[in-house]
């Protein structure tokens, strides 16, 4: 695949962010992450509680501030400060879907309100019956009726209420979306057709997604680029099937050791690696983030490119 | 044993066009899409279980109807018939004196007061002003208080300047305040409103503020900021609905805590000119004679009323506040 | 396999709940056994009932909730017939103790751990002062907690999420119950962290001849710790089996859905296998199979007639009507196939 040939939709370069207030002890959340996303991409990002994917999520959606670093959005630099008009454009090409469908819509609010709530704010229509067919449009498009926009959230189940939230975020008719651990609230079944609509929809309107997850196998089904993060540094980038073929990084082979496998066989025989963080020595080597394949990144100090090196071209 | 024969048989038969028909439900059924999406639909309206839960109390639904009552009877009073003026002073037409400290009879229901005014008229309007004051009071505090506590707890900016302007205006002593008021300005209702609208603002400020800070960052609201929603619109769409219980308990409370600031006032010698009947005016006259056995009616009556108001609101308020809690909705 | 003991023994359970002024049937009749030393999986969504389920057998349901029919045995005694809570209390955490989801809620933030676990077992196993502090450190040691001398005077807060499901594992397993039974032990915690704690759950078990009953949503725990396996659907057990024949060979519609929507069996730019709508309202009556409406190769009688159990083998029982002699083959959606390959490879193999 080349990718020198494909758009750049979004890149973050050397991004840090820290949390409190005081100049001592504060609290980095991020710490020198740097990816890029192509346009028409999903891009996976994984990693697990704490490890910092959410603030970054957050940070691109600019809800969070960042301390260090850039995010670039088609070519324009978006976190910091901003003026009105790139503000109002970036509402609309960047949207987010969030996690908890319990939380995430007003619960006194029509469905009709909450899926035009940004149409109002950006004016994106001529008029009423306009509004209330791009309503109509995007309730039909998550798979639901539009007789659905005069009731309340509460009326409904948790998977309907998550298809609300993705209609809220597409009647804006963004180019991005940062999708936040978007089935892991939700109940196994459901989980499947909320995965099918972001598929179908990326397929039909052309979308990046951003997708945040804790969980490996899902990501899998639904990246085209993972990268991994622990504690607020990204450790290994890479194309899916490479990822998860030649994982080099020793906390990605203990992610997906971790991985449950619907198979009882498998899973009763299957030896558990752990990840230890004292197996690196960082010491005197510090560590880069070195590109050792084509398009596979990792975070290794010289001795570890050498090792990861020779592990690729065993399998080549 | 003809009949036990062909009851078996019928039943054979019975058994038998079972099976048969069985055979054909063994056929697929039309699939419809949309059934399956409506099963996820459920018909709960959040006031509905509201209400109900709140009838389910029997001492609540009691204290509303009494205070319905109350309040209905309070506005219809004067122009029921044979209803006397609350300041007029009543002569007796035997002695050509002043009906003074007439204990009550048929004429006069609640007997007179020290002057010779009739008691009844006068807690009658008395309840109307003071429960005006208290309504004005609370409205004013509902305002102001919310305003002020939803920008305080939202806009972040706001947060250091308010706080420590709440701080020092939190130190000194509302009774100071009160009296300093009603000291230089002329006692009317104008100005008790007025004073107890200056001091009474901060409680539901604050209270306001804590539970916006509670709630402004769960994710309804993240996804507000998302979609460029400004900060009044998520003030009043997204925060103030879900405080809409709790404010209106506030409320309900608040009008019963100005009667009796109205009342303290009185009692200190600066709340309404005897002019005008209140409960705080009518407590205070009647406190004057509580010592005299005979007289002691003068105070019941308003004591009385007082009491009903204060716990008929307070009782409701708290159910209403209970009933509105959707953990509460079984 | 066969003849062990049943330790547990519920026969056709019916469970409803007051709500809202209308009346819900959370379980509808069910009768399941559960053997001495296995592991047991409850596996279902939610609304399904599986919580419901398991607080029944510990006297733990609402106040607006009761058993209309049915029993459950447990050493003898029918335990549904206990209402005081003078009777559960010599059930509760002494035979059977449980644990919950959320691991931050189940701790008392103010006691230190320690003390937690002490606790239990000075109320349990009657020990007191020294010897109920060591034999504390024991347990917290059996779970896996570093230093746990050292540890047990610390906070719930100054835990991770995985210590702290390991102390409220060893709570639970402090006062040496018979039956263990886990709800969603996993579901907040990270997937390694959940490996490590299933892991800790199979040791213990082995050490202690535990019978642990899971309750899950998540399929891919229940293939790595349980011996038998039981499908709820809108509180109905609908497939019951031994772990390699539900996930080999099952049978009923539901399950079939449940397997092939999980994700590490999509293929990707393939659509997911999923299964529309949502479970059925409990507050009506439910006529028939409650999975019909969903189910797109549903049976005319399904929607009139509940199905009874049908036998695959003498351990594997499904309620379908899928099974009955008279109805039409239906062929299981494409990942189910490609997992009963993968059995028939595996078992050849071996």
């Amino acid at each position: 695949m080349e990718y020198n040939k494909r758009e750049v939709l979004l890149e973050v370069n050397n991004l840090c962010i820290e949390f409190g207030r005081k100049k001592k002890n504060r609290f980095r959340a991020v710490d020198n992450v740097t990816f890029e996303i192509y346009k028409g991409e999903t891009f996976g990002l994984v990693g697990e509680s704490g490890s910092g994917k959410t603030t970054i999520g957050r940070a691109i959606m600019r809800l969070n501030e960042t301390s260090k670093g850039d995010i670039i959005f088609k070519g324009h630099r978006i976190n910091g400060k901003i003026s009105k008009e790139m503000d109002k454009e970036l509402t609309k090409e960047i949207q987010m879907i969030f996690q908890d469908p319990m939380a995430s819509l007003n619960e006194r609010a029509k469905v009709d309100y909450i899926v035009s709530e940004g149409l109002y704010n950006i004016k994106n229509y001529k008029n009423e019956k306009e509004r209330k067919e791009k309503v109509e449009n995007a309730l039909l498009d998550v798979g639901l009726i539009p007789e659905f926009a005069s009731r309340f959230p509460h009326e409904f189940s948790g998977g309907q209420r998550q298809r609300i939230g993705i209609a809220r975020a597409l009647v804006m008719e963004p180019e991005f979306i940062i999708a936040d651990e978007p089935i892991s609230a939700l109940d196994v079944s459901i989980r499947a057709q909320v995965l099918n609509l972001l598929s179908n929809l990326q397929k039909k309107k052309g979308l990046t997604y951003l997708f945040i997850a804790h969980d490996l196998s899902v990501v899998r089904f639904i990246s085209d680029r993972i990268g991994v993060i622990r504690k607020g540094k990204i450790v290994e980038l890479a194309e899916t099937e490479e990822l998860f073929q030649h994982p080099l990084h020793p906390y990605t082979q203990g992610l997906l050791s971790a991985i449950p496998l619907p198979d009882p066989v498998k899973e009763k025989h299957k030896i558990l690696k752990v990840y230890d963080p004292k197996c690196h020595d960082y010491d005197k080597d510090k560590p880069e983030w070195v590109e050792i394949g084509r398009n596979h990144f990792v975070l290794a100090n010289k001795r570890e490119q050498e090792q990861y090196k020779k592990v690729l071209k065993e399998f080549n | 044993m003809g009949i036990g024969n062909k009851k078996i048989t019928k039943l054979a038969e019975g058994i038998n066009e079972s099976i048969k028909t069985d055979e054909a439900l063994f056929d697929f059924e039309e699939y419809d899409d949309s059934l399956a999406e409506r099963t996820g639909y459920s018909n709960y309206s959040y006031w509905r279980s509201t209400f109900y839960v709140f009838i389910k109390n029997r001492a609540a639904l009691f204290f509303l109807i009494i205070m319905i009552a109350l309040l209905v009877f309070t506005f219809i009073q004067p122009i029921l018939p044979n209803q006397k003026s609350p300041t007029q002073i009543y002569i007796d037409p035997a002695t050509n004196m002043q009906l003074r400290n007439h204990p009550p009879d048929s004429e006069f229901i609640f007997g007179t007061n020290s002057i010779g005014q009739d008691l009844w008229a006068r807690i009658w309007s008395g309840t109307r002003t003071s429960l005006m004051i208290g309504l004005l009071v609370a409205i004013w505090q509902a305002i102001a208080g919310i305003t002020i506590g939803a920008l305080w707890g939202y806009v972040r900016s706001l947060d250091r300047f308010i706080t420590e302007a709440y701080n020092v205006i939190d130190n000194i002593p509302t009774t100071i305040i009160l009296i300093l008021l009603t000291y230089i300005m002329r006692p009317s209702i104008g100005t008790l409103v007025f004073a107890m609208c200056i001091t009474g603002w901060r409680g539901m400020a604050l209270f306001v503020r804590n539970q916006i800070v509670i709630i402004r960052d769960r994710e309804y609201n993240l996804a507000s900021k998302c979609l460029g929603t400004p900060t009044r619109r998520i003030i009043t769409r997204n925060l103030l609905p879900y405080l809409v219980s709790v404010i209106m308990l506030r409320m309900a409370l608040a009008i019963p805590e100005a009667i009796g600031s109205e009342v303290f006032l009185t009692y200190i010698g600066l709340g309404l000119p005897i002019s005008i009947p209140s409960l705080g005016n009518l407590i205070n006259e009647g406190r004057v004679v509580m010592m005299v056995s005979s007289l002691r009616y003068q105070l019941i009556f308003p004591a009385i009323v007082i009491s009903i108001i204060t716990i008929s609101f307070y009782v409701i308020g708290n159910v209403f506040a209970d009933a509105a809690d959707p953990r509460n909705h079984i | 396999m066969m003849e062990e003991n049943v330790i547990l023994s519920v026969k056709d359970l019916v469970v409803k709940f007051k709500l809202r002024g209308r009346i819900l049937t959370a379980i509808r009749g069910i009768s399941l056994d559960a053997y001495e030393g296995e592991s047991l999986a409850i596996v279902g969504e939610s609304g399904s009932g599986k919580s419901v389920f398991t607080k029944t057998f510990m006297g733990l349901l609402d106040k607006n909730g009761w058993v209309d029919f049915g029993s459950i045995e447990y050493k003898g005694k029918d335990i549904t017939k206990y209402k005081t809570e003078n009777d559960w209390i010599k059930i509760r955490g002494k035979e059977i103790a449980m644990v919950f989801q959320e691991p931050m809620t189940s701790l008392n933030p103010l006691k230190t751990i320690g003390k937690q676990v002490e606790e239990t077992i000075i109320l349990h196993q009657g020990l007191r002062g020294e010897n109920a502090r060591k034999a504390a450190v024991d347990i917290l040691k059996d779970v896996g907690i570093p230093e746990p001398a050292k540890r047990y005077s610390q906070y719930p807060h100054e835990f991770s999420g995985g210590m702290r499901q390991r102390v409220v594992i060893a709570i639970a397993i402090a006062c040496r119950p018979n039956i263990l039974i886990c709800d969603e032990p996993t579901t907040a915690l990270d997937v390694t962290i959940q490996a490590q704690i299933l892991e800790l759950l199979k040791n213990l078990k082995r050490k202690y001849s535990l019978t642990i009953i899971y309750i899950t949503h998540d399929l891919g725990v229940v293939a790595n710790v349980a011996d038998r396996i039981a499908v709820m659907y809108a509180g109905d057990v609908v497939e019951i089996g031994t772990c390699e024949e539900v996930f080999y060979n099952p049978q009923h519609p539901y399950t079939w859905a449940l397997l092939s929507s999980l994700p590490q069996l999509g293929i990707k730019g393939k659509e997911l296998y999923t299964i529309k709508g949502t479970p059925p309202n409990l507050f009506n009556e439910i006529k028939g199979d409650a999975f019909a409406p969903r189910n797109p190769r549903a049976l005319k009688i399904d929607f009139i007639k509940k199905p009874p159990y049908f036998s695959v083998s003498p351990t594997h029982k499904v309620k379908t009507w899928l099974l009955d002699p008279r109805a039409p083959k239906v062929e299981p959606p494409e990942s189910i196939k490609m997992l009963r390959s993968q059995w028939k490879v595996n078992n050849n193999g071996i």
